[in-house]
Order: structure tokens, then C-alpha cells, then sequence
């Protein structure tokens, strides 16, 4: 250790900012991967916790997807002898009038019944809780809250405070304050508990509960009770402890994690090659001191050690920074992800806490560190090679040896053949992830042979736009491809991430505009919330008329859309009228045949499914599928496939009396309205909202605003995808600056003995210029290259594990040329920086030493 | 929420709360005067006054109809005040055989609710009274004990001890039971849990009504949150004719 | 002390190089021994052979009664550590660390505590008459006093053998017999077997040895 301090630490500190560079690749790499994953487990861990606290001492939970059931599934639950308590609930996260506080968990229960549950008061109250239960069920406006909320917003009992309903922004009043800690301490407090009855009125749920909560009679297992009220209500109903609600949101958040991991795979790999090449420098840079120190008696192990040792200290500093960095990421994702699964999947949970699970730091430091070591492992081999004779004595280096390349190339030929056999046999994803994995590692074990023959045919090219400079240029690179191969590799690997995420961006987004140019046509869009996706509040049937009526209006759909449980996992039911889709927003299916498709699923007599419904579960026109309704199953045969991007778990698509009958639901989440020839929108929109101005809470949006409103979501994505262009353009600044220092150091006599036959100076600088642009086209080669596959692996992942979108393979050409530029502008800025030095009296005083020597 | 016959039972002067006599002679006591209650159909104007530990009074009023008797009563009763919960109607419908059927009407949101089995020992809408004890339980789901004699406020009474014959079917342990000798009418309740006098229920004001006696005020004290209800009826009158229509969940609807 | 029996070593380059031709040759303990010879006369490559930095070709070079042919390159390291001091014509020191510092890395090489070695390394530079400046860098020595920091390291382990490269030859001629003077004095003291390699005849002169290197043979080898 002692060594570390004497040996290491002076050359850090002389080379701090490559140090510190070097490190990066580790700190991004453990940056996304803890702040994805804390990310997550705080907001898995918020719903678990909003869960708990709100299930009190439920032992079981009965619902129904999304759509609610109706109220008499409640006195029948409460019929079976299995039940002591049986009590119904709504949930639903709205927006309060209060400032600052984002959305309220309102918790909707029959107060006469519920106490047995849930704990208001922690029994032993000597203080009346509310203050008139009798009042508080005779006023629909009643809520009782959490003292942390009341206090938060200086609210006391009898204080009103707005809230949005289904008739607009109306005021309620408090009517008691919970007492602190269980119940209250469940969505980060801002929880309140409203009557069940007035609920259904509020929020416009009609004669339905979302679940009944369920505590069995004593003496009698969950587990009978639990197959007793299945046995009762049919396998429409879902019927579980309260803790299973947990397994369809983490199937939601997965899909967040595996975007993660990829993500932050790429970046250690990519750090990995960053570290391996400043080790690989450092090791050049310190020859003559390793040689001393193995003049004086250090072993070849103290020396590698010496650089493994670095190299994991690198790997921890890295790494803790990461870890830091992930946790200020994780606060920010939570709130993203809350958000999302909140708006998107009117899923209630507040992640408001960001636990840093030490596990995971441990693993992510772990991680960290091993990659730093392992990168390092073939310097340190290296520096413990070193001759110490010949380090003494003159800055002779060691070429790779033509065998190693061999065996590399053997190595790359095998994995690449294991990773076609993965792809043409394997099925599993254990398969699929191996072969990608294999793709990678034999692309980089390839790069270096890749690098050479590209550099071979560079020369010529470069030797015809200055003879002298560029030839050296090209030789140096083709003479020791070792200087280069780890900045060509990591340059490499982040193309090859640009063009991925940019292919499948470029991708969607042209399937998006088309899909939202044929499906989403209609001129207006009424809905209950800013966005096409919250359901809280639905409107009734009875106002498609109304609409109707309105002038300059001709057409009116009405479409009902809820989550559903599908194979065990949560999809979308769209309902719609058909017959009216097949008439203004027709589409060409993916698979069935058009005529049939919109005739029988008008009919009621099959379903349509989107493109990854059918991905994601192997369906095809003919399969019959089986949906939990609350009337019981219902088996349709799919009808047709369609390109469908509403939602990431897939949609299904059925006629609205099919929904209405089965799921007995005849509210409308959005009226979807085409204008009359000649009308014009803004005066429509006007009109719709004067006639239900005041009495109810509606949206319209033109088509423009929904246009606007899902490309601005598709932008996101393509944000990412800015951001790794950023990091690959700094992959070849340091890279490249990297290897010009290795190779200035290694050809210092070639280059003093250039300036020594009379070399202007500006010469020696071009011939670096012309290294550091070789170097760069050569990274860019092999990254479109790699990339090409790349792209391939992602989009397959994106069908496979993330959404199930068939997005159909488009190389991002206008990006991929873009990059030219860029990154040939950042190889001639680093050659910038690097011969900033070797143009003054650096190379003055190295050409002086090697006279000397 | 409601249990059974309790509406019934807020009628009868919530005497139901108390159980039979223990040997033959107290049993016979308390079958007596559950006897000497009967009646068609019976009518009031209750007002109900609940005085918190800090001294805070809330108010009360509701008006009470039933029909019918025993076992296949119906009964309405609905709130006049205050303000805020004038209209809130309970209507309830006893079957002989099974758990009555209970409805909660609201008028601010226009619906009724119903009202499902409950845990008993839940008290009853901010009142010193529990469900339970606004509960008919039958005689023979106790044992009693004739503990003596004793003569409270100047009138000669049984002093009865009641027991639960199956422990779990009550919030309390045990009660002792105060009935006058001379008219077989309720003079006090008290109830144990683990030898702890929780509640105590008082009698007063009993007026001879069409041959029945009852009392006109009922106080229940709660004596762990040292509060107290007291409920007075006004306006009693029995054997009223009445119609059975008016105790549907359409009248309820129509009274609105 | 030192033995080697028939040493030939061959570099083979493009051009293969007969570097050192069959020597044979015993050092006794305690002997100051100067090699001399012209450019390319295998010198250093000799001293090389006997510091263990390099291996022969053929013969056997034995040191200290420890055969170095067939040792692994640990085991070679290990006689380096144990028996072997060096000092180089460009002192090779660290540059980014204290005369101190340097004088004690033998010693943490060697796993030494901490505080035992700074308080060696403490000695030596006094005994090199360079207590004062313990704290300073390389840069800010001449080049005789950056030599006596080296000839400390070297000593920091008392290695009974102490093998100098041109000791003197970036050194000006007073200097360059100072430091002379400090090498005798210091083999006069501690007794170590020493290896000179020199072009500096005054150097060569003063040893009671010398032995005479010529393309890579031994031609003379006299004692005065």
C-alpha cells in the first residue's frame, strides 16, 4: 500500500484530468444503473408501502381490472360465511386546488363497515376522530386527511379545500384528521379517506366499486376464503392479498429496469475500454519507472499488483462518484417514473423517498470496480513484463505479437458463430441476451485486426494528401495497433449505442406519425383529463347526444378504455364503435383481412389486437383469446392485427357493446369528434365548452394538441439518444488524446529524428493531425459497423422484453452521416490538445533528451 | 351500523340490552318484562344529546316509526336535525330467521347504501351507544344470577347478574341488571369487561304510555372516554296505524 | 562471492550480437572491482548478468553461493532484492518523489514498515552527507548530490554487492571524484563486494582491480 502512495499517487495527481476522464465511463455506467434501479425499488417500494398502509387488515382484495364491477358483487361477497368484513372501495389519485402538492390519494370506503379494517384513530382514542361520523356520511363533501397533510397546508377541521371532480374544481370540507403514522403515512401522507357513495358520484363511477377489501371470518384460512369468493364470483374476478396487486406494477416497472441494464452494460463496457486504454498509456508513459522499481527488487506480482490495485481504486472512486451521481438520478427518475406510472396507469404511489438499498450500492460499486480491475488486467500484465534492461535504458515498445491477434481473431470467428447459432436456434431470452452478449465480445476482440486493415487501407488515401506525414500516420497506427485498439473499441461500442437507440428512435417515430395520421384522425378530442391517458374521471354515456346536437358537429365515437388483466399481466381494452372506426380512421391490418377484420369485430363476434399484443404473446387471427371480464371470461378470436402504439403492454380493440355487456360499463374516458364540412374547430371547441361549462371537467384537445402531446413523449426518447452521441463524443477526445500521448512518447526519436532531417514543425503536427483522424475514421468504421447489428439486437429487445413494437429495421443514415463530422471534429480537436504541447517546447526538450540518450 | 331489531330496540327503551334472569325465578324476570313492551306499532321524536370529556354537547333529533312486531317489525327512522344531516333515513327490515336488512338513505347524494354486518363493539354514529348495545338479543344466549334485592332512588328492584353463554358473542364479560319489582321496567345497566365497568345505561322519567311503561330518558355513559348520551323521546305513542308501504326503500326515495 | 563460469549472452535480433563470449570469472567478498572497456564491449550487459536484470545465454553465473541459471524471474528478483545494489550513470531516480522517499522504496518494496524505514533512509542520507535535505525533490539537487541519493538507495538494504554503471559519467570531473571518493569511503566502511563499470580511467585506476572487456571477451583482468 505503501507503494500506492509512493508510486501512484504523484502520477495521478500530475495527470488529474485524464485520471479523472478515465473514470467516467465507471461513474456513468454506475450512475444509470443505481439511479434506474433505486429509482425503481423506490417506487416499487412506495406502492408496496402505499399498499400495506392502505390494506390495514385486509387479507384479501377482490377486483376486476381496471373498469370496476358492479355493487352487487359486494353483498355477495359479504353472503359467503368465509367473510367476517367485506368492505368497498374506490381509489384514485387526484389533483387538489392546493398548491405545491401534486395529487391526493383519495381513499373511498364505507366508513360504517371499515373501521374493522383500517385503523383511523389507533383504537385506544380518547379524542373524537371525526368529529360527526353521521355528518361525515351525510355530506358528500366530507374527507377526512392526514395530520401531516392538514398541517402541510394549514388545513383544520371544518377547512374546505378544492379538489378536481367530474364536475370541475369543487370545494370539500374537512371533516377529521387522522392520527399519525400507519394508515396516515401512506402516500407520503397526502392521503384522504371520502365516503364510497359520494366517491362513485365524484368521479363519476356510476354504480361500480374498483375492489372490496376483504377480512375473513376467524377461524378460517385466507386461502379458503380466498378459493370460496373465486369460486363465487368466476374467474372474472381477480381475488389475491393485497401484496399480489405488486406483481402487475413490477411487470410496468421492468420494463424500466431492462432499458437500464442495457444501458448501463454499454457504459462499463465502454468505460472498461476507456480504462483500458489509460492503463495501457499509463503503463508507456511509466516504463522507466517500472524499470527502476524492478532494478530495486520489485517483483513482476508487486507490479501488477501496483497497477490492479490503481486500477480498482480507479474502479471504487469511480464508482462511489456513480453511485453518488445515481442516487441524485434516482430522485429525479422516481419522480418520472411516479409520474408516468401515475398518469399513464392511474397506478397511486408516491416516491417521495429514495432508500439507498445498500445491496445494491455494494453490487453497483462491486460492478464497478471489477470492471475497472478487469480492464486493467492486460496492462498490468504488461507493466509486469517489462523489461527492465531495456526500460532503463530507451523508449523501445512491444508489438503485439501477430499469434496474440490470431487467437483473437479464432476466438472472435467462434463467438460470432455461437452468436448466429443463438440467434438461429436459441429461442429463450437466455439465448437471445447470450448471443448479444457474444456479438459484442467477438466484435471486440475482432477490432483490433479490423483496425489494422482499415488502417492499412487508410494509408494509401492519407499517403495522397501529404506522402510524408500521412504515410507515418498510417504506419504508426498499423505498427502498433495495441496504442489504438482500446480507443478504437470504446469509440466502437459508443457508435454502436448512438445508432441503436437512434435507429429505434428514427423508427418509431416514423411509425408513431403514421399511426397517428390514419388511427388518431379525428378533429377533436374530449377527455376528462390534459392527457389521453388518465382515467380518473369518465364521462357519461348520455353526453355522446348531447354532442351530437352541437353544431358543426358531425360524427361522435366514443371510446372506453380500461386495463385488464390478460395472461396474467395488464393490458388495455380499447371499446369502441367499430363501425364508426372502419368508417373515418380505417387501417391496413399487419395480419387478417381487412373487409372480415372491421365486419366481424363490428359484429362483436371477434377482437382486433395491436401489433405487440400479438408480439408480446404469439397471437394470431383465429387465437382465441381470453379476457377476465366481470361477467365472467370472455373468449373472442382475434380478428385482425393492427400497428397500434396506445400502449406499451399491449391494446385490444372490441366493439362497445362487447365492453358494455361484459364489463357493464357504459361510461366514455374520450368522445372522439369530427367536424362537419366547413365548421371550423376553434368554434366547435368553443361551443363544447360553453355547453358544459360548470358541470363537467372536460378537455378538448384538436388534433394538433394530441399530435403534440405523444410526439413531445417520442421526443424523450430521442433525448437519449443526444446524450450518448455526448458521450461518445467525449469516448474519442480522451480516447484519442490517450493514444496520441502513447504514440508521441513512443516515436519521440522517430519524431526528433524527423525535425532533425529538417521537419518544420507544423509537419510533425500534421502527421499527428492525420494519427488522430485515422484513428477517429477507423472508430467510426467499425462503430456504423457495429452499430448496423446493434440496432438489430435493440429493435429486437424493444419487440422481445419492452413493449412488444414491431419497428421495422431503418439504419439512421442522416445521423450515421451527421456523425462524420462530429466525430472527425472531435479527433482533430484532441489531436488539437495533444500537439498543442508536442508544437512548443515539449517537444524541444524531449528531442533534447533523446540526443542526450 | 345497525344490528337486527336495533331500531326496534331503540323503541323498546333499549331494555333488549339486558338479558334474562339467571336461576328460573330471574330468568322469568326478565322474560316478564320484555313481555310487558309489546306492542303493534310505536311512533316518537327522539332527541339525542351526546356531552364529550371536554364538555361539548352535539345535538340530535330524529324522528321513529315501526311496524309490525317481534321478529317481522319494519322500522324508519330518520333525522330532522341539525341541518347538515336532516334526511339521512335508516330504514330497517327484520326477518325472523336471518340478520335484518338495513339501509342508510343520504339524501345529498341522492342514494341509499346498504348496511352490512359489523363488528359490534364499533360505536354507534359519535354516540356513548355501541351496535350491540342497541342489539335484541334472545334470553337464552345467557345465563343469569339473581344477586338480591336493593332498592335504588327509592323503588324495590332485582339485582341480576347476566353472562354470555358463548364468551365471543359479546364485547362485555359480564352485566348487572336493575329491574324494578313493581312494574317490571329497566332502572339500570352496567356492563364489564374483565371486571372493568366500561358503560352504564340509566332509566328515567317512566311514564305509563297506553299501558306500557316506559322511559321517557335513556343515559348511557362511556366510562373509559367519559362522555354520555342521553336520549329522550317526545311525542310516544304505540299501537299507531301505519302503513306498510311506508317502509320500502321507494318511500325513503319519496320522502326527499 | 561472485562467480561466473563460461557466461556467453546472444542477443537475437535481425542481426544477431554476441554481446558477452565465455567468461569466467571470481569475485571475492569485499572486493572493489572496476570493468572497462570500449562502447559495445558488454560492460553493462555484464553487469546486467550479475544483477540478475538479465539472464545468460550459457555458462553460470553464481552469486553468492546461488546458481542463477534456471531461477524463475521471481527467484531472479529475489537475489536482485536481497544481495544487489544499483547505481546507474543517470541515477534513475524518481522524480515526483523526496530523497527520502526514494532513498526508503527498496525498503517498501521489501514490505518494511512505514516508520522503520523512513528512519533508515534518515541514516543513509546522513551518511551521504545529505541529512539537510531530506525533503527535497531530484530537480532541486545537483548532480552529485541526486548520485549520493542514488548511492543511498542503493545501500538502503546494506546489499553485500553494490553494482555502479558509470557511476561518475554525467558528472563533471570534481564531482565526479567526490562522489568517487564517497564510494571508497563507503566500501572502505561497510565492506561491500563492488562492481564498477567506468570509462573514467581515474576511476578504473583506483580500484585494486580491473578487468578489461573487448568485444564481449575478457582481455585483462589485473590487480594492482
Amino acid at each position: 500500500m505503501m507503494l500506492l502512495g509512493l508510486i501512484s499517487w504523484p502520477y495521478v495527481r500530475r495527470h488529474l484530468v485524464r485520471s479523472l476522464l478515465t473514470t467516467l465511463g465507471i461513474v456513468l455506467g454506475v450512475a444509470v444503473f443505481v439511479g434506474m434501479h433505486s429509482a425503481n425499488e423506490a417506487v416499487l417500494y412506495a406502492f408496496h408501502r402505499t399498499v400495506d398502509r392502505i390494506a390495514g387488515a385486509t387479507h384479501l382484495q377482490v377486483s376486476a381490472g381496471e373498469a370496476g364491477f358492479d355493487e352487487e358483487v359486494l353483498e355477495r361477497v359479504q353472503s359467503l360465511p368465509e367473510v367476517r368484513v367485506a368492505v368497498p372501495v374506490i381509489e384514485a389519485a387526484v389533483d387538489t386546488g392546493l398548491k405545491g402538492q401534486g395529487s391526493l390519494l383519495v381513499l373511498a370506503v364505507d366508513l360504517t363497515g371499515d373501521r374493522s379494517l383500517r385503523d383511523y384513530d389507533l383504537e385506544s382514542g380518547d379524542e373524537e376522530l371525526i368529529d360527526d361520523p353521521l355528518v361525515f356520511l351525510a355530506q358528500p363533501d366530507s374527507l377526512m386527511v392526514t395530520p401531516e397533510f392538514a398541517e402541510r397546508n394549514g388545513l383544520d377541521i371544518n377547512s374546505r379545500m378544492p379538489m378536481w371532480t367530474m364536475e370541475g374544481e369543487k370545494q370539500f370540507t374537512i371533516r377529521a384528521v387522522m392520527r399519525s403514522g400507519g394508515l396516515a403515512s401512506a402516500f407520503g401522507g397526502n392521503l384522504a379517506i371520502m365516503d364510497v357513495y359520494a366517491a362513485q358520484k365524484v368521479f363519476g363511477r356510476g354504480r361500480k366499486f374498483d375492489r372490496i377489501d376483504v377480512a375473513v371470518t376467524e377461524g378460517v384460512t385466507v386461502e379458503r376464503a380466498r378459493v370460496a369468493i373465486q369460486r363465487l364470483l368466476g374467474p372474472g374476478f381477480q381475488v389475491g392479498p393485497p401484496s399480489s396487486r405488486g406483481q402487475e406494477f413490477e411487470s410496468l416497472v421492468s420494463v424500466y429496469s431492462i432499458t437500464a441494464n442495457i444501458s448501463s452494460a454499454f457504459a462499463l463496457f465502454i468505460g472498461m475500454f476507456i480504462i483500458y486504454n489509460s492503463f495501457a498509456i499509463a503503463v508507456t508513459q511509466r516504463r522507466s519507472e517500472i524499470g527502476i522499481l524492478r532494478a530495486l527488487g520489485a517483483t513482476r506480482g508487486q507490479v501488477r499488483t501496483l497497477f490492479l490495485v490503481e486500477s480498482g481504486i480507479a474502479g471504487f472512486v469511480g464508482s462511489l462518484v456513480g453511485a453518488m451521481g445515481g442516487i441524485l438520478l434516482a430522485r429525479g427518475v422516481a419522480g418520472f417514473i411516479a409520474g408516468l406510472l401515475q398518469g399513464v396507469y392511474g397506478i397511486a404511489q408516491r416516491a417521495d423517498e429514495v432508500a439507498t438499498e445498500p445491496r445494491l450500492i455494494a453490487f453497483a460499486i462491486g460492478m464497478g470496480m471489477a470492471t475497472s480491475v478487469l480492464a486493467a488486467w492486460l496492462p498490468a500484465r504488461n507493466a509486469a513484463r517489462v523489461d527492465p534492461v531495456q526500460a532503463l535504458q530507451k523508449g523501445k515498445y512491444q508489438v503485439l505479437s501477430a499469434g496474440e491477434n490470431r487467437i483473437r481473431r479464432r476466438a472472435a470467428a467462434l463467438l460470432g458463430a455461437g452468436s448466429v447459432l443463438c440467434l438461429l436456434f436459441g429461442r429463450s431470452g437466455w439465448a437471445f441476451y447470450g448471443g448479444y452478449a457474444l456479438t459484442v465480445v467477438a466484435s471486440l476482440l475482432l477490432a483490433p485486426s479490423l483496425a489494422l486493415w482499415l488502417a492499412e487501407a487508410l494509408r494509401p488515401a492519407l499517403k495522397w494528401i501529404r506522402p510524408v506525414e500521412g504515410a507515418l500516420a498510417a504506419d504508426s497506427l498499423i505498427q502498433a495497433p495495441r496504442r489504438t485498439s482500446g480507443t478504437v473499441a470504446a469509440l466502437m461500442l459508443s457508435l454502436a449505442q448512438v445508432i441503436g437507440l437512434a435507429g429505434i428512435a428514427r423508427g418509431s417515430y416514423g411509425s408513431i406519425v403514421d399511426w397517428l395520421a390514419t388511427a388518431l384522425n379525428p378533429d377533436l378530442f374530449i377527455t376528462t383529463s390534459q392527457n389521453l391517458a388518465t382515467r380518473t374521471f369518465h364521462f357519461p354515456e348520455s353526453m355522446g347526444p348531447e354532442l351530437r346536437k352541437i353544431p358543426g358537429i358531425a360524427d361522435v365515437q366514443m371510446v372506453r378504455s380500461a386495463r385488464v388483466t390478460f395472461r396474467g399481466g395488464p393490458v388495455m381494452v380499447v371499446s369502441v364503435e367499430i363501425a364508426g372506426i372502419a368508417k373515418r380512421a380505417r387501417r391496413r391490418p399487419v395480419e387478417g383481412n381487412e373487409r372480415d377484420m372491421y365486419r366481424l369485430a363490428a359484429a362483436g363476434e371477434g377482437v382486433i389486437v395491436s401489433d405487440n399484443l400479438a408480439e408480446l404473446h404469439q397471437l394470431h387471427v383465429g387465437d382465441v383469446l381470453e379476457i377476465a371480464a366481470p361477467t365472467g371470461l370472455l373468449r373472442l378470436p382475434v380478428v385482425g392485427v393492427v400497428l397500434d402504439w396506445s400502449d406499451q403492454l399491449g391494446t385490444v380493440l372490441m366493439d362497445r357493446s362487447v365492453f358494455t355487456r361484459h364489463w357493464r360499463d357504459d361510461l366514455v374516458d374520450i368522445f372522439r369528434v369530427y367536424l362537419a364540412p366547413g365548421a371550423s374547430a376553434p368554434d366547435v371547441k368553443s361551443r363544447i365548452l360553453e355547453r358544459f361549462a360548470g358541470s363537467r371537467r372536460l378537455f378538448v384537445l384538436t388534433n394538433r394538441d394530441v399530435r403534440d402531446y405523444i410526439l413531445r413523449l417520442t421526443n424523450q426518447w430521442l433525448g437519449l439518444t443526444y446524450v450518448q452521441i455526448a458521450v461518445a463524443v467525449l469516448v474519442a477526445l480522451l480516447g484519442i488524446v490517450n493514444t496520441l500521448t502513447v504514440s508521441i512518447i513512443d516515436r519521440r526519436r522517430e519524431l526528433g529524428v524527423l525535425q532533425a532531417v529538417g521537419a518544420l514543425r507544423h509537419q510533425v503536427r500534421h502527421t499527428i493531425w492525420m494519427e488522430a483522424i485515422a484513428v477517429g475514421t477507423v472508430g467510426l468504421v467499425l462503430g456504423l459497423a457495429l452499430g448496423s447489428v446493434n440496432l438489430y439486437y435493440v429493435l429486437q429487445v424493444a419487440a422481445r422484453d419492452l413493449s412488444g413494437m414491431r419497428v421495422a429495421y431503418g439504419f439512421p443514415v442522416t445521423l450515421a452521416l451527421w456523425l462524420v463530422p462530429i466525430m472527425l471534429g472531435a479527433s482533430f480537436v484532441s489531436a488539437l490538445v495533444r500537439t498543442r504541447r508536442v508544437g512548443g517546447a515539449w517537444l524541444a526538450r524531449r528531442g533534447a533528451r533523446i540526443r542526450v540518450g | 351500523m345497525f344490528h337486527r331489531t336495533s331500531a326496534a330496540v331503540l323503541a323498546l327503551g333499549l331494555l333488549v340490552a339486558a338479558p334474562g334472569v339467571g336461576a328460573q325465578d330471574a330468568r322469568q324476570i326478565v322474560q316478564e318484562a320484555q313481555r310487558r313492551t309489546d306492542a303493534r306499532s310505536q311512533q316518537y321524536e327522539g332527541t339525542l344529546k351526546v356531552f364529550d370529556a371536554k364538555g361539548r354537547v352535539t345535538d340530535k333529533r330524529w324522528t321513529f316509526a315501526r311496524h309490525g312486531s317481534h321478529g317481522t317489525s319494519k322500522a324508519v327512522l330518520r333525522f330532522t336535525a341539525p341541518p347538515e344531516v336532516k334526511g339521512v333515513a335508516l330504514l330497517v327490515i327484520n326477518h325472523p330467521e336471518r340478520a335484518s336488512d338495513q339501509w342508510m338513505w343520504t339524501p345529498a347524494i341522492a342514494r341509499e347504501r346498504r348496511i352490512a354486518l359489523q363488528d359490534r363493539s364499533t360505536r354507534f354514529f359519535g354516540t356513548d351507544f355501541s351496535f350491540e348495545d342497541l342489539e335484541e338479543r334472545d334470553v337464552g344466549q345467557y345465563e343469569y344470577w339473581l344477586l338480591g334485592e336493593e332498592t335504588v332512588e327509592g323503588v324495590r328492584t332485582w339485582r341480576i347478574r347476566s353472562r354470555p353463554t358463548h364468551t365471543k358473542s359479546s364485547q362485555y364479560t359480564s352485566s348487572i341488571l336493575w329491574i324494578r319489582q313493581d312494574r317490571y321496567a329497566f332502572v339500570r345497566i352496567e356492563n364489564y369487561k374483565d371486571e372493568q365497568l366500561v358503560r352504564r345505561l340509566v332509566y328515567r322519567h317512566l311514564e305509563n304510555v297506553q299501558g306500557i311503561w316506559t322511559a321517557r330518558s335513556l343515559e348511557m355513559s362511556d366510562l373509559r372516554r367519559k362522555s354520555r348520551t342521553v336520549l329522550s323521546l317526545e311525542k310516544l305513542q304505540y299501537n299507531v296505524p301505519l302503513e306498510d308501504e311506508d317502509f320500502t326503500l321507494q318511500a325513503l326515495r319519496r320522502e326527499q | 562471492m561472485i562467480r561466473l563460469a563460461d557466461v556467453s549472452k546472444r542477443f537475437n535480433g535481425k542481426r544477431p550480437v554476441v554481446a558477452l563470449d565465455r567468461i569466467t570469472l571470481a569475485i571475492d567478498r569485499g572486493e572493489m572491482v572496476s570493468i572497462v572497456g570500449p562502447s559495445g564491449s558488454g560492460k553493462s550487459t555484464l553487469l546486467n548478468l550479475i544483477g540478475g536484470l538479465d539472464s545468460a545465454t550459457a555458462g553460470e553465473v553464481v552469486i553468492d553461493g546461488r546458481k542463477l541459471s534456471g531461477l524463475s524471474d521471481d527467484g531472479l528478483t529475489r537475489v536482485r532484492r536481497d544481495k544487489i545494489g544499483f547505481i546507474f550513470q543517470f541515477f534513475n531516480l524518481l522524480p515526483t518523489l523526496s530523497c527520502l522517499e526514494n532513498v526508503s522504496l527498496p525498503l517498501h518494496l521489501r514490505g518494511w514498515p512505514k516508520r522503520k524505514a523512513r528512519a533508515r533512509a534518515g541514516e543513509l542520507l546522513d551518511l551521504v552527507q545529505l541529512g539537510a535535505r531530506v525533503d527535497h525533490l531530484p530537480d532541486e539537487l545537483s548532480g552529485g548530490e541526486r548520485q549520493r541519493v542514488a548511492i543511498a538507495r542503493a545501500l538502503s538494504i546494506y546489499p553485500p554487492i553494490l553494482l555502479a554503471d558509470e557511476p561518475t559519467g554525467n558528472l563533471d570531473t570534481a564531482t565526479g571524484d567526490g562522489i568517487l571518493t564517497l564510494i571508497r569511503d563507503l566500501h572502505a566502511r561497510l565492506g561491500a563486494t563492488m562492481l564498477i563499470v567506468t570509462h573514467d580511467m581515474t576511476v578504473a585506476t583506483s580500484c585494486p582491480r580491473t578487468i578489461v572487456l573487448r568485444d564481449g571477451r575478457l582481455v585483462e583482468d589485473r590487480r594492482r
